[in-house]
Formats: C-alpha cells, sequence, structure tokens
C-alpha cells in the first residue's frame, strides 16, 4: 500500500518526519517522503502521481490549521478515486485545544483521520483498522 | 589550445578568441555566414574548423507544448528541463482539465506529456486524443509512467517513448528528455539553411546558447567575482532569459548543474519591442517608474535612443517583477537572499552603471521595500559567453 508523508507548511521537524518515514515502512507500507515544509498542493499532487492509498500530514508546529484547512476545497479541484485516506497527526494547534475540539473541526476540512498529541505507534494503529475496516 | 568562439544573437554576433571579444551588428540583407565572413574572414580563417566552436539563438529556438498530470511534478520537471535545454515553452496543460484547455494556435515543434511514477497505471484516456487532435505539432513525446507506453503509443501516431522523468521517489531524471530535446534543436538547425551554412565554419555541434550558459554557470566565479546566490539577466534583441541559482528557489526540485533558466519570450528590445511595451503598459508600476526616470508615457512610443534606453531599464525592471512574490508565474524567486545581478547581452551596450544601479534600487525600494540592492555586474564584454 502507498502513502505519501511529509510536514506541512513552515514546519521543519524533520527528526519526527524521519521517524514517520521508518514506521510506515516496517510496517510493509511503500512511502513516498516529501520531506518537510511541504505545501498542502504538493501533497495532493503527490498523492495523483504515485496513485496512493493514503496522505499522511504531519505538524508539529501547531500551525497544521492554517496550512490544511482549504483541504476539502482542493479536493475538488482534484480527480482523486474514491478510497484515498486523507489523514493527519502531531500537534496540531497551539494552546490549550482539546482532542474533542480538534478532531471535529479538522475533519469538517476533509480529514477522515485526525489525530492531536497521539503517540506516533497508536495513530498507525488505527490507520491500520480503518484501512482493514474499509476493505 | 586557442579556439574560436562564435555566438549568433538575433540582433549582434560576438566573437572571441583568446579572452578577446568582438561584436558586430547582423546585416539582415545578408545570410549569417556571408555577414560573418564579410566581417571577420581573416580571424575565421586562422582556425581549423575543429576549434570553432558556434551557439545560437538566432534560429528563435524550438517551441513547445506540455501536458502534464499535476502542477508540482509533471509540470514542474517537464518546465524545468525543457528551459534548461534551450527550448521555449507556449503553454503548459494540467491533464485533469484538458477537456477545457482551448489548444494553441502556434505551431508547436514538439509536445511533452508527462505523469505518474512507473506503478500507476491508466491515466491517460480518450481526452488526450481529442484534444491533441486539435494541436498542430511535429513532435511528440512522452516521458511519463512506463505502463502507459502501450496505450499511448497505440492511440498517437509517431509518439517517442522515453524514461520517466519523475523517479519512483518523485525526484527529477532529466538526462533521457534533455539529451531528445538537444537533438531536436540539432534537427531544427539542420532543417533552417542559416544555420545550417554555419557547418563550413566548424566540425562541432552547434548547441542553443541558453543551453551553453547554462553548462557554463557552475564556473563563472573563475571570471567573474560573484558571489551565491546570483541571477544572469540576458536581455537581449528578442529575448530575455534569467539564470538564477537554485538557492534561490523553494521547491522539490534538485538538477544536476544548480542553476536553472527561465525565458521570457516577448520581452526584448528590438524584435520584441512592441510586447515590451504592452506588457510594461499592463504594470501598475510603470507610471510612477517612467516618473522617477523623469519622462512621460509617450517615451515608450518613441523610436529615439533615449526611448531605448528607457526600454531596456523598463525591461530590468519587468524581469525582475516577473520573478519576484508579487508576480504568480512559473517561478518565485527569493530576491531579497540575492547578492549579485549579472546584466548580460545587449542591454549592457547601452546602459550604463548608474541607469542599472538606478533602476535596480526603484525595484527594491518599491517592491520589496528594501532600502539596499545587490551588487550590479555589467557584462560589457560578454565575458561569461567565453567560459570553457
Amino acid at each position: 500500500m502507498k502513502v505519501v508523508t511529509g510536514v506541512v507548511g513552515n514546519d521543519i521537524h524533520v527528526v519526527a518526519n524521519r521517524l514517520i518515514d521508518i514506521s510506515l515502512a516496517e510496517r510493509g507500507f511503500e512511502v513516498f517522503n516529501l520531506g518537510v515544509n511541504t505545501y498542502l498542493e504538493e501533497f495532493l499532487d503527490a498523492v495523483i502521481e504515485t496513485d496512493a492509498d493514503v496522505l499522511l500530514i504531519s505538524s508539529l508546529n501547531g500551525e497544521a490549521e492554517g496550512w490544511c484547512r482549504d483541504l476539502q476545497i482542493l479536493k475538488s479541484q482534484y480527480n482523486f478515486r474514491d478510497n484515498v485516506i486523507f489523514m493527519i497527526g502531531g500537534n496540531l494547534v497551539v494552546g490549550e485545544t482539546t482532542a474533542e475540539e480538534i478532531v471535529p473541526r479538522f475533519k469538517s476540512y476533509g480529514f477522515d483521520l485526525v489525530f492531536h498529541q497521539v503517540d506516533l505507534n497508536e495513530g498507525l494503529d488505527q490507520l491500520e483498522l480503518f484501512l482493514k475496516a474499509s476493505k | 589550445m586557442n579556439r574560436l568562439l562564435i555566438d549568433i544573437g538575433s540582433t549582434y554576433f560576438k566573437i572571441a578568441e583568446q579572452g578577446k571579444i568582438e561584436q558586430y551588428f547582423r546585416n539582415f540583407d545578408k545570410s549569417i555566414l556571408n555577414d560573418l565572413e564579410s566581417k571577420c574572414a581573416d580571424v575565421i580563417s586562422s582556425y581549423n574548423k575543429d576549434d570553432v566552436y558556434i551557439c545560437s539563438s538566432a534560429n528563435g529556438g524550438l517551441s513547445t507544448l506540455i501536458i502534464g498530470l499535476s502542477n508540482s511534478f509533471s509540470l514542474k520537471y517537464a518546465v524545468n528541463i525543457a528551459f534548461n535545454s534551450g527550448i521555449n515553452i507556449i503553454d503548459t496543460v494540467l491533464y485533469n482539465n484538458i477537456s477545457n484547455e482551448t489548444p494553441p494556435k502556434d505551431n508547436i515543434d514538439v509536445v511533452i506529456i508527462v505523469g505518474g511514477i512507473n506503478s500507476v497505471d491508466n491515466i491517460f484516456d480518450e481526452k488526450i486524443f481529442e484534444y491533441l487532435n486539435n494541436v498542430n505539432y511535429q513532435n511528440i513525446v512522452f516521458v511519463g509512467t512506463e505502463k502507459s507506453h502501450n496505450y499511448l503509443q497505440n492511440n498517437i501516431k509517431d509518439i517517442v517513448l522515453l524514461e520517466n522523468i519523475i523517479s519512483d521517489k518523485l525526484q527529477i531524471r532529466e538526462d533521457e528528455l534533455k539529451s531528445y530535446l538537444t537533438d531536436l534543436y540539432q534537427a531544427d538547425i539542420m532543417g533552417k539553411e542559416d544555420i545550417k551554412q554555419l557547418y563550413a565554419l566548424t566540425n562541432n555541434q552547434i548547441f542553443s546558447t541558453p543551453y551553453i550558459v547554462n553548462r557554463a554557470l557552475p564556473k563563472i566565479h573563475e571570471h567573474i567575482d560573484v558571489a551565491d546566490p546570483f541571477i544572469v539577466v540576458d536581455i537581449g534583441g528578442a529575448t530575455t532569459d534569467i539564470h538564477y541559482s537554485r538557492d534561490l528557489v523553494n521547491d522539490n526540485i534538485l538538477s544536476s548543474s544548480g542553476y536553472d533558466r527561465l525565458v521570457f519570450k516577448k520581452l526584448g528590445v528590438y524584435k520584441s519591442r512592441e510586447s515590451l511595451v504592452h506588457i510594461a503598459k499592463q504594470n501598475e508600476f510603470v507610471f510612477e517608474l517612467l516618473e522617477h526616470l523623469n519622462v512621460t508615457e509617450n517615451i515608450l512610443e518613441e523610436k529615439s535612443d533615449e526611448a531605448t534606453r528607457v526600454l531596456m531599464q523598463l525591461s530590468i525592471f519587468l524581469v525582475l517583477y516577473k520573478v519576484s512574490k508579487h508576480h504568480a508565474s512559473y517561478i518565485e524567486l527569493n530576491l531579497e537572499i540575492l547578492n549579485n545581478i549579472i546584466l548580460t547581452g545587449g542591454i549592457t551596450q547601452v546602459l550604463t552603471q548608474e541607469d542599472v544601479d538606478n533602476i535596480t534600487l526603484f525595484f527594491y525600494k518599491k517592491i520589496l521595500h528594501f532600502h539596499h540592492t545587490p551588487k550590479i555586474i555589467l557584462d560589457k564584454n560578454y565575458e561569461i559567453w567565453t567560459y570553457r
């Protein structure tokens, strides 16, 4: 299964990006890592070019919302196949906001799976469960 | 070993030997060969044909239309390779929108189609054939996923299939397409009598001038005191070329030379004068700029030396504007971190250092809100054309 991943916007957390890359590969995914400082359009373009099954965006600096809130609009401009999974995880916002507030908000932006301050392996376990369920 | 280097431009030709450069205004009543021989027969005859190297931008170059699957990979990579091979891009089409795109009316020398890494299948369908039916082209090449080879070959007559320019890790692979485009340029030259005749003077391949400049840029430090990042702006009679350090661009391309090229096909001060004036009049800052230069807009309609000087200053401004963050186009250069601007081409024969400093300072103050500018180097002796 193919996964496009990378760190969105002006975020340069390269170590986290590398850990995600390694963890995905360990689980048998074919990984296309766009690295840090990646724009939303580049992620979507990479999904199209690779015919990926999953887009996994990460963000640690708390500015993901500003970079990702147009996902729904952008998705409508592309010709994705039906079952592509859009996932985001990391430290998605700054301040005291809880996951209960953040998850629905990001889902309304067009993400299927949203993980705020959740352990990487737990997030990837959830992804695998989601993939299994959507078969 | 002594070599004779000749560059044929749309307005001038230049001859370099042993670090000495001579330039001559072209006589358009004569063929290029006759013109060259009438002006510098002694120099040319003193060299063996193996030691004469010629590049040319005078035949107009090849034009291309690029159809790609995404902006960030297919189109960006193909545009980059085409520009660096000295090809002029007429248009780019995003495949997802192809049904709504109007095919260009120009005659296209080569159509480039690209999309998908090699494991991806079923990208293209009959929409591409319907679109291509309305395009007037001479050559067509596919540089996308291998899985589409059979489908496209069975449906598009004479399509050339080359290695995918997108690697399996989404990186650029430029060698095969670059060689193909360079060879096509060569074939184009052979079809143009004026340039073909120049093989009477040399046993070496005649390349396009932008391709040669792109290859020479990594050696620029050996000849001129410049610091990275820098740009070379060649404002000529018909076109304007920018060659820039890749450090100035935030994108995902890793190319081998470290320098890329961008061409503005209709920005020149002689052959493209009318389109330059048209572009200038569309720009919101131009009237302020004319006021800064103490002239009125009427100067744009004049044919005097003063008008040419103003147009050249305008063209510097417009080129910088077109690659700045204020203008959404193919490329955005981070001009804030630029250390040097090297100006070459016909413009250096007319403008003074004061003229170019003045216009650059206006751009940096007005557009970027900076109070200092990069150091401007006027390549009056065309030194950057003589590296080897």
